[in-house]
C-alpha cells in the first residue's frame, strides 16, 4: 500500500443559525471545532496514518490547527487544502472534499451539522465519509467523541480494517428544479413560505409535504413526524412520504421534537412508503423546498420540481463496527514482554 | 405582504441613493468633514428597523447614515446636516458623523468606536422600568465588537435582561483591519455565548435572513426574553472613508461585490416569485431619485449656521 491518507473538513459556518434564537439549540464555537480536529489527527498518528489533508477556512479553524502545528505534536504530515479560492459558502466544504478524493483518501471525516454532510456526501464520490455532529439537527452526522472517531478513521484510511466490512452504502433523496439537482440525507419539506431567509425550518404550520431516507423514533429534526408515526429504519431500502397540514384540518397530529428545544405540533394528513426509483412531483410552485431541515430552493412561479429516493448515496463508516473490529483483530492492543510470559 | 416588500426596497433603494450621491457630490469637495458610506450594507438597517417602531429607539455608528434613513429620520433634513446647513436634522452643527434626532428615536450616528451599545443599554432600561414594551437596539461594527464597551454593555443588558438588540455589521474590516485577523473568536456572535445571549450568524446580503432574524429577536425583546446578539456579514461597497484606496482589499474585485448586491438580490427574487412586478421597482427608484436630487439642490441652497448659532444647542434637555 502507498502512502495513505484521510481528509477532515469542518465547516466553519455550522451550529450558528437563528436556532439559537428560537429554540436554545446549543452553540459549537470555532475552538471546539479545532479542538475536535486536533484530536482527529492525534488519532490519526496511533493508527499509523501518513497524512491528513485538512480543509481551510476564514472563520479561524485551520488557523488554530496551524498553530497548534507549529508547536509541535505527534501528528501525521498535515497538509491544508488551500488551492481553491475560499468563498465563505458551501462550495468551499465541495472543493476541499473534491481535492481529498483526488489525493486517495481512504476516509473523510466531516464536521458539521446535516447541511454541512450533505454536501460533503455529494462530492465524496466513492470515498467513506464519517460525519461528526457541531451543527444544529443533527439526524445524520454522529455526537461522537472525536478521539474514537479518529481511531476508526485512521485504522480504515491506513488500511488495517476493511471498509468493506465496517462501511454502508446509505439512500439520498435527489431534488431537481429547473435549474439545480441537489441531494438530501435525510429528509426534503416543502414549504409554502416563499423565501429561504434564515434558512432553518422552525414553523411547521407553513409544510406541506415531507419525505424521509428513513424516520426513527427517536429522531431529532423533521424526520421525527414519521419517526413517531411510521418509522422506517435506516436499514430499510424505503422510505417515507407523509403529507401534511394545519392541525386542525388534518386527522393526525404529532408532537415532534423537529429542532432541539422545539417539540411542535405538525398536522399529517396521510403518509405512504417512497420506494427506490419512483419520482414524485412536488406541488411546489413558488414555495421553498427545504434539504435536511435547510430551505436551499426558492422556486420560481410555474416552476417544477420532483424528488426521488435513491439508493447509490455515499458510503458511510460505522464507528462501532469499526472499532469492534479493531479489536477483533488485536490493532490497539500490543503483547508486553510480561504478556508473552503469562502466556507461555 | 406585498407592502412590506414595497417599503424594504423603498428603505434599501433609498440608502443607496443617499450614500451614492454623497459620495459623487463629496468629489467636488463641497462637502466638509468625513463621510463613511453605507452602501452595500442595506439590508442590514431595513431588515433590523422594519420592525420597530416609535417605542424603539436605535444607536448608530460612524457609517450611520442607513440607519437614520431605516429609521425613519427626514432625508432632506439629513442632506442639509451632511452640507453643514442650519436645515439640518442638528441644524448643520453635527454632519455625517453625528446625525441624530431623538423624534425618531435615533439616538445618532456615533464617531466613537463601541459608542453606542451602553447607550441602548440606558433606553432599554427606561423602556423596560416604563413597560412600554420598547426595545433598544445598537449597531456595531467588527471593530466595535473589540472594545470594551460594548462586550460591557453586553454583560450589563443580560444582568439586567434587558429588551436590547446588538447588531453586529461585519463588513470584514475595522478600517484597514481585516476582522479575520483582528477578532480572537473569529465570530462575533459567539462571544455572546459567554454572557449566556442567544448569538446567531446571518447572511447580510440577504434581507429576507435579517429581516427573519430580527423580527424573532425584536420579538423575544418585548415579550421579556431578554437581549440578542446578531452578526451580520457582508461587505462594504466603497471604502472605510469616501475617498479610501482600499488596497488592503487588493483579493476582492468591485465586480464580486456587486454580483452580491442586496437590492440586485431582493428585486430578482422578489419578482422571480410573482410577489411584485418589475414595474413596482422602476417606479420606486424614480420616485427615489427625485428625492435626493431636491434634497442635495434643496441643502444646498440652504443657509449656513451663523456666528449667532455658536452658543445655541450647547446642551440639550431630552
Amino acid at each position: 500500500m502507498g502512502e495513505t491518507v484521510a481528509g477532515i473538513v469542518a465547516n466553519p459556518a455550522s451550529g450558528r443559525d437563528i436556532r439559537r434564537l428560537v429554540a436554545q439549540a446549543s452553540v459549537f464555537p470555532t475552538a471546539e471545532k479545532a479542538n475536535m480536529v486536533q484530536r482527529l489527527l492525534a488519532a490519526f498518528a496511533v493508527t499509523g496514518l501518513d497524512r491528513a489533508l485538512v480543509s481551510t477556512d476564514l472563520g479561524g479553524i485551520s488557523a488554530a490547527v496551524l498553530k497548534a502545528l507549529g508547536r509541535g505534536g505527534s501528528w501525521p504530515t498535515v497538509d491544508f487544502c488551500d488551492d481553491d479560492p475560499l468563498t465563505g459558502t458551501a462550495a468551499d466544504t465541495t472543493n476541499a472534499v473534491r481535492r481529498m478524493v483526488e489525493a486517495g483518501a481512504g476516509v473523510i471525516v466531516v464536521l458539521g451539522g446535516d447541511g454541512t454532510a450533505r454536501v460533503a456526501a455529494a462530492a465524496c464520490e466513492d470515498v467513506p465519509i464519517l460525519a461528526l455532529s457541531t451543527g444544529t439537527n443533527n439526524a445524520f452526522p454522529q455526537m461522537r467523541e472525536a478521539t474514537v472517531a479518529g481511531l476508526a478513521a485512521g485504522l480504515i484510511a491506513s488500511g488495517q480494517v476493511d471498509p468493506d466490512l465496517v462501511t454502508h452504502r446509505v439512500s439520498v433523496l435527489e431534488v431537481v428544479t429547473k435549474a439545480r439537482r441537489e441531494i438530501a440525507l435525510v429528509d426534503v419539506c416543502v414549504s409554502s413560505s416563499r423565501h429561504i431567509g434564515a434558512r432553518v425550518l422552525w414553523d411547521p404550520a407553513s409544510l406541506t409535504e415531507l419525505y424521509c431516507t428513513f424516520a426513527e423514533p427517536d429522531g431529532i429534526g423533521l424526520s421525527s413526524v414519521p419517526g413517531q408515526l411510521c418509522p422506517s429504519p435506516r436499514s430499510s431500502p424505503d422510505g417515507v412520504a407523509l403529507q401534511l397540514g394545519p392541525v386542525d384540518e388534518t386527522p393526525y397530529v404529532v408532537h415532534a421534537p423537529i429542532a432541539p428545544g422545539l417539540v411542535r405540533p405538525v398536522g399529517v394528513r396521510g403518509w405512504g412508503v417512497l420506494t427506490p426509483g419512483m419520482r414524485v412531483e412536488l406541488a411546489a410552485s413558488g414555495g421553498v423546498i427545504a434539504l435536511d431541515g435547510e430551505r436551499e430552493l426558492e422556486l420560481k412561479t410555474g416552476e417544477s420540481a420532483f424528488v426521488e429516493l435513491k439508493p447509490d448515496g455515499p458510503w458511510v463508516v460505522d464507528v462501532r463496527a469499526a472499532m469492534a473490529e479493531a479489536a477483533r483483530k488485536g490493532l490497539l492492543r500490543t503483547e508486553t514482554e510480561q504478556g508473552k510470559e503469562r502466556r507461555r | 405582504m406585498t407592502d412590506t416588500l414595497r417599503e424594504a426596497y423603498r428603505v434599501m433603494r433609498t440608502i443607496r441613493a443617499f450614500e451614492e450621491r454623497v459620495h459623487d457630490e463629496f468629489a467636488t469637495g463641497e462637502i466638509p468633514g468625513f463621510l463613511h458610506l453605507y452602501a452595500g450594507e442595506e439590508a442590514s438597517a431595513a431588515g433590523v428597523c422594519a420592525h420597530l417602531d416609535d417605542r424603539d429607539a436605535v444607536a448608530s455608528t460612524r457609517r450611520g447614515h442607513g440607519h437614520c434613513i431605516a429609521k425613519g429620520v427626514d432625508v432632506k433634513a439629513m442632506m442639509a446636516e451632511i452640507y453643514g446647513r442650519k436645515t439640518g436634522s442638528c441644524h448643520g452643527k453635527g454632519g455625517s458623523m453625528h446625525i441624530a434626532d431623538l423624534s425618531k428615536g435615533m439616538l445618532g450616528a456615533n464617531g466613537i468606536i463601541g459608542g453606542g451599545p451602553p447607550l441602548i443599554c440606558g433606553t432599554a432600561l427606561a423602556a423596560k422600568q416604563q413597560n412600554t414594551g420598547g426595545v433598544g437596539v445598537a449597531f456595531f461594527g467588527d471593530g466595535a465588537g473589540n472594545r470594551g464597551t460594548t462586550l460591557e454593555a453586553l454583560n450589563l443588558a443580560a444582568v439586567w435582561d434587558l429588551p436590547a438588540l446588538f447588531i453586529a455589521e461585519n463588513n470584514g474590516y475595522a478600517e484597514a483591519t481585516s476582522s479575520t485577523w483582528s477578532v480572537a473568536s473569529d465570530n462575533i456572535a459567539d462571544r455572546a455565548a459567554g454572557f449566556g445571549v442567544p448569538g446567531v450568524i446571518v447572511d447580510g446580503f440577504d434581507f429576507f435572513a435579517v429581516h427573519e432574524a430580527a423580527g424573532e429577536a425584536v420579538e423575544r425583546a418585548r415579550d421579556g426574553g431578554g437581549p440578542t446578539l446578531i452578526e451580520i456579514k457582508f461587505t462594504r461597497h466603497y471604502g472605510h472613508f469616501a475617498g479610501d484606496r482600499q488596497t488592503y482589499r487588493a483579493g476582492e474585485t468591485a465586480d464580486t461585490r456587486e454580483n452580491i448586491d442586496c437590492l440586485t438580490r431582493f428585486r430578482e427574487r422578489v419578482t422571480d416569485s410573482g410577489e411584485l412586478p418589475g414595474q413596482v421597482f422602476d417606479d420606486i427608484d424614480a420616485e427615489i431619485a427625485k428625492l435626493i436630487e431636491d434634497a442635495v439642490s434643496e441643502a444646498k441652497a440652504a443657509p449656513k449656521p451663523t456666528k449667532e448659532d455658536l452658543e445655541t444647542d450647547v446642551y440639550v434637555s431630552y
